[in-house]
């Protein structure tokens, strides 16, 4: 079991018997500190999708299916493709990959988890925190050293993240794929 | 067969958390529901001490009583009390329904012959924009029962806010009369009033902005009553008291220069909300009170409930946005600034707009006038809650 607040990309989920691979999650905060979480889901039986939500506390039941190491390939509208360690190819849909689509480039090193239900890719995991360089960003406006001034930066493979005012051009980034929200500069 | 509801009334649960908040917005919206809407409510309630501040009738000791058509549970752990399942079960706040409730309404869905309640969520106000895109989504429970999460907010999109039908006519016909004001004052005690003062509500959380506050009323014209119950406030001002706050009386005044501190007496909501409507300016907090200063029509500083890491600044900013949508920068500045400042604490930053504000003061009331019109959008939060039942 996983709370509302754990579940990520990739992950797949038991609905009154039927597994959803989760497409995108999307944190927030209602108030006392209580979370929100709202899931975009897809049955894996019916091929349909539907928007949900859940407080951050509540418990889901992820279920474990085949994974295998992978790394990326290429892209082939609307395919992902992965390859394994014996040069296999899987295909994944991008719709499936959700917001996990904007850190995947050409080269990109990092070995991701492909989860297969009946011997077919539907998901992929990426690590929890990636790197990426900041190609464009607007200089730092006041000189802000506290981390708390945010901008908007454009990281390589066009996906944007929210940094810190203090990050430039050409900076490497530490990014949780979770919720695609900056870390560090590394 | 198709399954039917064994009842129509509605249920609603509450945790108190903090004291008048919570139960605050659930017993409006229970009293709403049963008097506009002829419905049959159940309000279980977790501390019905806390209750029975806004609702002195209340007895804490009984287990159910009924007040203005809502029947009132007394909500132990275990629950002690049958429930039967009615149309529509909300659970306020997020709070966490009894388990053996859960199972109830599991075995009702797994039954062909009952359907069971409709289970909402009622959620926190907020002017964020991600609760237009998860009101009214439901939540997926893994047993397969379903329920939806009903966010009130301020846009056409979400659940809307708690407004009862006749609030701004009676508020308006309230204000019409001057001589309101100053007979409320003094049926609740409070004396030295003249027609010509400044009379500010307080009901805060612990703050240094309000010490600062205080000190400059102190040297302010026309002279100021800071109106401030036993309670949270309170903490920021010890050394503005005389005696400890447990000595303090209602009724009592403490004069510091030009500025006078009058201790108030705890009263039912209608005549909070009176009592908003006769201020000058508010100072309020969490949701219950920021909604009604709202309704009040004057100008107000809302003290968010803090959140983990400065995040209710961004709630804070987002209703801001939306208050200030079309006022002119030299109104919204130092209201806004005003705001922020009471909420970061910072002493001289707070001084600094409240005389700001000395410039804008009409046209900021003239907007405080609008802003109801505006924001209820056609409907309040008990309509668009009926509604939402009935399309489900």
């Amino acid at each position: 079991m996983k709370t509302a607040h754990e579940i990520r990309p990739g992950n797949v989920i038991m609905l009154d018997g039927s597994p959803w691979v989760v497409q995108k999650t999307e944190t927030t905060r209602s108030g006392r500190n209580a979370a929100i979480v709202k899931l975009k889901l897809k049955n894996l039986l019916l091929d349909s999708g539907t928007e949900t939500t859940f407080k951050g506390e509540d418990k889901l039941e992820d279920i474990i299916l085949e994974r295998l190491d992978c790394t990326y390939s290429y892209f082939a509208d609307p395919m992902y493709v992965f390859m394994d360690a014996e040069y296999n190819q899987y295909d994944v849909e991008a719709e499936n990959l959700g917001d996990a689509a904007a850190f995947i480039v050409d080269g990109m090193e990092e070995t991701c988890q492909v989860t297969f239900y009946n011997e077919k890719a539907i998901s992929v995991e990426l690590p929890t925190t990636i790197v990426r360089e900041v190609t464009y960003t607007e200089p730092s406006a006041r000189g802000d050293t506290s981390g708390k001034v945010m901008k908007p930066a454009t990281i390589t493979g066009g996906g944007t993240v929210t940094v810190a005012d203090f990050v430039k051009v050409g900076d490497k980034i530490e990014i949780d794929t979770r919720t695609g929200e900056f870390k560090k500069r590394v | 067969m198709t399954p039917t509801q064994a009842s129509s009334h509605w249920d609603i649960f509450c945790t108190v958390v903090d004291n008048y908040g919570d139960i605050g917005v659930t017993w409006r919206l229970a009293q709403q529901l049963a008097g506009e809407y002829r419905i049959s409510v159940n309000l279980w309630v977790d501390d019905l001490h806390s209750f029975s501040h806004i609702l002195p009738q209340l007895d804490p000791g009984l287990s159910s009583q009924t007040f203005a058509g809502v029947t009132i549970f007394k909500w132990n752990t275990p629950l002690d009390i049958g429930f039967t399942p009615g149309a529509v079960l909300i659970e306020s706040f997020a709070c966490e329904l009894p388990e053996k409730i859960k199972a109830q309404l599991l075995a009702q869905h797994q039954s062909a012959e009952q359907a069971p309640p409709l289970w909402l969520n009622l959620e926190y106000l907020s002017a964020e924009d991600w609760v237009d895109n998860c009101h009214g989504l439901p939540s997926l429970q893994a047993s397969g029962l379903k329920k939806f999460f009903y966010f009130p907010g301020f846009t056409p999109k979400t659940g809307g806010l708690i407004c009862e039908k006749n609030l701004l006519t009676q508020r308006a016909e309230w204000q019409s009369c001057a001589d309101n004001r100053l007979g409320l004052f003094a049926e609740l005690g409070l004396t030295g009033i003249a027609p010509q003062d400044k009379v500010i509500s307080v009901f805060s959380y612990e703050t240094r902005a309000l010490a600062a506050l205080c000190q400059l009323w102190q040297v302010s014209m026309p002279r100021v009553h800071a109106l401030i119950p036993k309670g949270r406030s309170l903490n920021s001002l010890t050394q503005l008291l005389p005696c400890p706050i447990a000595d303090l009386v209602p009724g009592q005044r403490i004069v510091h220069g030009n500025l006078t501190l009058h201790i108030l007496p705890m009263t039912d909501q209608q005549a909070f909300d009176r009592l908003l409507w006769s201020c000058d300016f508010n100072i309020v907090r969490g949701e219950d009170s920021f909604l009604r200063a709202q309704w009040a029509a004057k100008p107000f500083i809302w003290h968010i409930y803090p959140q983990e890491d400065d995040y209710h600044l961004v709630k804070l900013e987002a209703f801001m946005s939306l208050y200030c949508d079309n006022l002119t920068p030299e109104i919204a500045k130092p209201w806004a600034e005003l705001n922020l400042a009471f909420n970061q604490e910072q002493q001289s930053a707070v001084n600094l707009h409240w005389q700001e504000l000395d410039s804008v003061d009409l046209p900021l009331l003239q907007h405080a006038q609008q802003w109801p019109i505006d924001a209820l959008n056609d409907a309040d939060l008990a309509s668009r809650l009926v509604q939402f039942v009935k399309n489900s």
